[in-house]
């Protein structure tokens, strides 16, 4: 490590400079010229209104959604898209303003739902008014993340990250286990329920209101939501919010023009974990309780997902990646859905992917022609390849049963292939050519052969999160600034 | 002071910490080129443990190896290790190298996403329940003494494994080509590949090594702890952190010193602290506080100025 | 006050490893006086900055100004007591506009908290006004290069020139008394250097700055200095008029020398 390392140099040897030569401007124009047809000037359109103008656009819209479906599917679409939502508007803040990676996250909305559970449920006695418990839930949450900044105050680069993510496993370990802590001059007290949990948490109560059913719960969040926004729009075209980019852009210059920029990383931070436990409190009342296995890792990738799906530092985009990762999983769960989603994807992925259309229909007709041969051959050699069912009943699942593979007994199967699946997958981008488009055939139904085998069969469980990462990792390959964020320029 | 409880304490803090000194070797030879926190290699050291099962059992199972017990060792550790090697390489080509010159948060994203796809990806195809490595059918239940310390031959078998592994890690790093373009690329990634080091090649290995070392320590806990599961790799991945930022990250010794630090403090905590059998956790997670607090540059780093 | 000088560094000192690349440097910079500081590559010049900037802190010595030692204090407090420095690197805000590079600068004179500017109190738009004002105020200070609809591009978009004059501008929103620039007129062709060169004295009646200047123009030097600073391996080697120092015999040398050196 030179002692220099990252800041201008002490030996003024910093060479040509590679920045700001005419062909670097050219080659970034031309990134900003992209947009352009239809799509570029609706692009445009939305990026001259006023921030108010498209939170009350965007929030207008999700409040007709209740109109128009029943409480069975606003309750399992809509809340937790918005709880979702939320999550990630205020983890934007972090990652996205600031450019903190804040791994104990969801520790601040599982302590949120825990001080919202000691204020107001029969189990501590407690039953405090909303107006006054959200401020105290708000608060605390806030200090709590300045206690758990501090520390990290000098370190706020990948030391961040490791210290967070331990600090959510430490508050795990402690809900789980707080119901039996013996506390000097305290005794034995309760404070969390352990492993049970805190149960029977009560709606807000708004000065004698009480703020409960599907879709009283719905329009809270949509209410909580846009004013979150607006505020944070405000932030952003602030002096704060100025700070914040400025040193997620360039930490050493921005200290250098006299911003504090530890001071406003914690500030960041604090105020993510403030927005985290505003949710956790609202979460409280939807689920009505607090349980140590709510706040897992789990749903810290499922933020995390939700906010680079929308891109980062792009409050709208947000909506949009809250949307596709909340609902998705939720369609997926019956195979009636899963399945046209998942081969829609692959179709939709070749059609972009493949060109020109001669080489698309070769591979598409080499697909189909591939799988009936392996499904002759099994059937005439192998026939307990060919012995299971497809899920599901329709003309498709029927179709199925004559293309693809279905053993008797998937399991060792199709953990095997699922295994090959994945170093086949490795290793495709090596071959080159005449390979490739031979070996695409092959590989495309190894991975539907994997995903009706075994996929689809653990679509409620592993799967989910499978694809979310996997997400993750081509996303960031494919767009790292996000689906919906801009292209940042960066000197390399 | 009850001496045969410290003396028990200590040894199993020294197999843990040799175990978490394995994995904070990987973490931090990776840091040190590359600058980046690898959140998936606490899954590798999972899938290790998993190869290492998949081998005991291809090899007829704990009760009926084909063949003596210490072949049937060699063969778990050799699979594992070039098992966790390449998919350290794989996951290095297809989920970090796209992303050097991208933001630097994303190929952190990226390692998350990994982290996660693996420890789902053995959820799937493993699944939920333990399994057991059976290692006193393998190798027996005997025990070795040494005054008061008393090692179970699984015990003693990672301790010694581990500091082969180590010294042969030191003396590579130290004394071969690659390991000296290791270190120099550690130092200065441009300068090295104007010096015609193969940047790209050195990354490949280091992430071999590193991974190896996981897979290794994941078949020994397979043996000590005897059963292994698809959520192991987030603690241990945490711990083996926490051990390289206490050495001092980017530093082979501090690693090493590191894990035997969080071994013993683990270790000690559970048996001396209140409630400590609890909330252990909790205070490696204080230890790791306090060093960042006291010496962020940890026990054997250098200071380096923050870049980002 | 005339006798306490504007900055003032005392056996400053600072090494990297074994080097050492400011050997106990005298320097004094009086108000409202342009000095120069000029030496081969290696000779110290940015590492003069970052020690005054407190970038990192000297190992030995004392930096002071207006008799006050800034030694230990974090970079945006030294920016705050009044000294703002443009980077020889260039290191703009490339993802924020030409005028929030400049209205970010601001950040230490201004007070509205976060509370506030997310209520948008009364207080709160008027602070937002003055910072608007302000800003076009040091961007006009360029006449038309950064006028306009240059205000709402970004400063990736901005050619190397303008760069150059963001990070001025952006480094007189910090309401300094003393400037620091480095390499102003690197990169940029006779006419931009030209510009460049008559900026600086304007700077300094119509600003009313201190300027201490990294220059290896040296048209640009003798165009703007009062005094010239020759460093060479972190030791002063001459210091004087522009006449005085480019006809000293060690300053050739360590010029000729060096290039010697490189050529062989």
């Amino acid at each position: 490590m030179s002692p220099d390392d990252g800041i201008p140099g002490p030996a003024e040897s910093a060479g040509a400079p590679r920045i700001g030569v005419d062909e670097w401007v050219a080659s970034v124009e031309e990134k900003r010229e992209r947009y352009s047809g239809l799509r570029g000037v609706a692009l445009r359109e939305w990026d001259r209104l006023p921030a108010a103008a498209r939170v009350l656009l965007c929030v207008g819209l999700a409040a007709l959604f209740p109109l128009v479906t029943s409480d069975g599917n606003v309750f399992r679409y809509g809340l937790f898209t918005l709880v979702y939502g939320l999550l990630a508007i205020g983890l934007n803040v972090v990652v996205g303003f600031a450019g903190l990676l804040d791994l104990g996250y969801v520790a601040f909305f599982g302590f949120g739902a825990y001080t919202y559970g000691i204020l107001a449920s029969p189990q501590y006695n407690n039953h405090w008014q909303a107006e006054a418990a959200i401020p105290v839930v708000i608060v605390a949450t806030g200090v709590l993340g300045l206690l758990v900044g501090l520390p990290s105050r000098r370190l706020f680069g990948d030391y961040l990250a490791i210290a967070t993510l331990f600090f959510g496993q430490a508050f795990y370990v402690f809900v789980n286990n707080a119901n039996r802590i013996k506390f000097p001059f305290f005794g034995h007290t309760n404070l969390t329920g352990g492993s049970n949990g805190i149960a029977g948490i009560e709606p807000f109560n708004f000065f004698g209101y009480k703020v409960q059913g599907t879709r009283g719960l719905y329009y809270l969040l949509l209410i909580s939501i846009a004013i979150v926004l607006i505020f944070l729009f405000a932030v952003h075209d602030s002096r704060t919010g100025r700070a914040w980019r400025a040193l997620r852009e360039d930490p050493l210059a921005a200290e250098a023009m006299s911003i504090p920029v530890n001071r406003l990383k914690l500030l960041a931070f604090v105020f993510g974990a403030a927005v985290a436990g505003f949710t956790g409190a609202i979460y409280a009342t939807i689920a009505t309780a607090a349980l140590p296995g709510d706040y897992n890792v789990g749903l810290l990738i499922t933020i995390y997902a939700i906010m680079i799906l929308g891109g980062f530092g792009s409050m709208m985009g947000i909506f949009v990646g809250a949307i596709v990762v909340s609902s998705v999983p939720e369609l997926l769960r019956s195979s009636a859905n899963a399945r046209p989603l998942f081969y829609g994807a692959i179709l939709l992925a070749i059609l972009v992917k493949i060109r020109p259309w001669r080489r698309l229909a070769l591979e598409l007709g080499g697909l189909i022609a591939f799988g009936f041969a392996v499904h002759a051959i099994a059937s005439a050699a192998y026939p307990r390849l060919t012995d299971g069912k497809a899920i599901g009943s329709g003309l498709f699942a029927r179709a199925l049963d004559h293309w693809m593979l279905f053993p008797r007994n998937p399991e060792h199967i199709a953990d095997v292939a699922y295994i090959l699946m994945v170093a086949a997958i490795v290793i495709f981008p090596q071959a080159t050519g005449l390979w490739r488009a031979l070996l695409l055939p092959a590989l495309l139904y190894s991975v539907m052969f994997v995903w009706e085998n075994l996929l689809l069969q653990q679509i409620g469980g592993a799967t989910r999160l499978i694809l979310l990462g996997a997400l993750l990792v081509a996303l960031m390959n494919a767009r790292p600034q996000g689906l919906f964020g801009k292209a940042y320029v960066e000197i390399v | 002071m009850n001496w045969s409880l410290f003396f028990d304490l200590t040894v199993s803090g020294l197999t843990l910490g040799s175990l978490y000194a394995l994995v904070a070797l990987g973490y931090s030879m990776v840091y040190g080129i590359l600058k980046l926190l690898n959140f998936a290699h606490g899954d590798v050291y999972m899938i290790g443990a998993f190869i290492g099962w998949f081998a005991l059992h291809a090899l007829g199972g704990p009760v009926n190896p084909d063949f003596a017990g210490a072949a049937v060792l060699v063969v778990m550790f050799l699979t594992a290790m070039i098992g966790c090697g390449i998919l350290g390489v794989a996951i290095e080509r297809f989920a970090y190298r796209p992303l050097r010159n991208a933001p630097r948060i994303a190929p952190l994203i990226s390692a998350l996403g990994v982290s996660i796809f693996l420890q789902n990806s053995a959820l799937l195809v493993f699944g939920a329940q333990f399994r057991d490595y059976q290692t006193f059918n393998l190798i027996g239940v005997k025990t070795y003494s040494i005054g008061n310390l008393f090692f179970s031959v699984p015990q003693l078998l990672t301790v010694v494994a581990a500091i082969c592994l180590m010294v042969a890690l030191t003396v590579f790093v130290a004394r071969s080509r690659l390991g000296k373009a290791m270190r120099s690329t550690a130092y200065d990634r441009e300068a090295a590949s104007m010096m015609g080091i193969d940047v790209d090649r050195v990354i490949s290995v280091t992430f071999f090594i590193g991974s190896a070392l996981a897979g290794a320590a994941g078949v020994m806990f397979g043996l000590v702890f005897g059963q292994i599961f698809h959520f192991m790799g987030f603690l241990a991945g945490l711990k083996g952190f926490t051990a390289a930022v206490i050495g001092g990250i980017g530093s082979i010794p501090g690693a090493m010193i590191g894990g035997l630090v969080v071994g013993l403090a683990e270790s000690y905590a559970t048996g001396y602290l209140p409630q400590g059998s609890t909330f252990q956790n909790l205070y490696v997670f204080a230890l790791l506080i306090l060093v960042i607090l006291i010496r962020p540059s940890g026990l054997f780093g250098t200071v380096v100025v923050q870049k980002a | 006050m005339a006798d306490t000088p504007l900055l003032e560094l005392d056996q400053a000192d600072k090494s990297f490893g074994g080097l050492r690349v400011i050997a106990d440097l005298d320097l004094v910079v009086n108000e409202h006086e342009i000095v120069s500081v000029i030496g081969p590559n290696g000779a110290g010049k940015t590492t003069l900055f970052n020690l005054i900037t407190g970038i990192y802190p000297p190992d030995s010595g004392e930096i002071r100004l207006d008799g006050r030692n800034l030694v230990g204090l974090q970079p945006h407090v030294i920016t705050g007591l009044g000294i703002a420095r443009t980077f020889q690197t260039l290191r703009l805000f490339l993802n924020m506009t030409v005028k929030e590079n400049v209205m970010a600068a601001q950040y230490g004179h201004t007070k509205v908290g976060v509370l506030r500017s997310m209520v948008k109190t009364p207080a709160a738009r008027r602070e937002e006004k003055e910072i608007h004002r302000r800003a076009e105020e040091k961007l006009s200070f360029f006449g038309d290069r950064l006028m306009g609809y240059r205000w709402d591009q970004f400063a990736y978009s901005l050619s190397y020139a303008n760069r150059r004059r963001l990070e001025i501008a952006r480094a007189m929103a910090t309401e300094p008394r003393l400037l620091l620039l480095d390499e102003p007129a690197a990169g940029m062709n006779p006419k931009e250097t030209h510009e460049i060169t008559e900026l600086i004295g304007k700077l300094r009646e119509d600003g009313r700055y201190t300027i201490l200047v990294i220059e290896h123009d040296m048209h640009v030097v003798e165009g703007i200095s009062d005094r010239v600073v020759a460093l060479d391996h972190g030791v002063k080697i001459a210091e004087g008029s522009f006449e005085s120092v480019a006809t000293d015999e060690r300053v050739i040398e360590a010029y000729l020398g060096l290039r010697r050196a490189t050529t062989k």
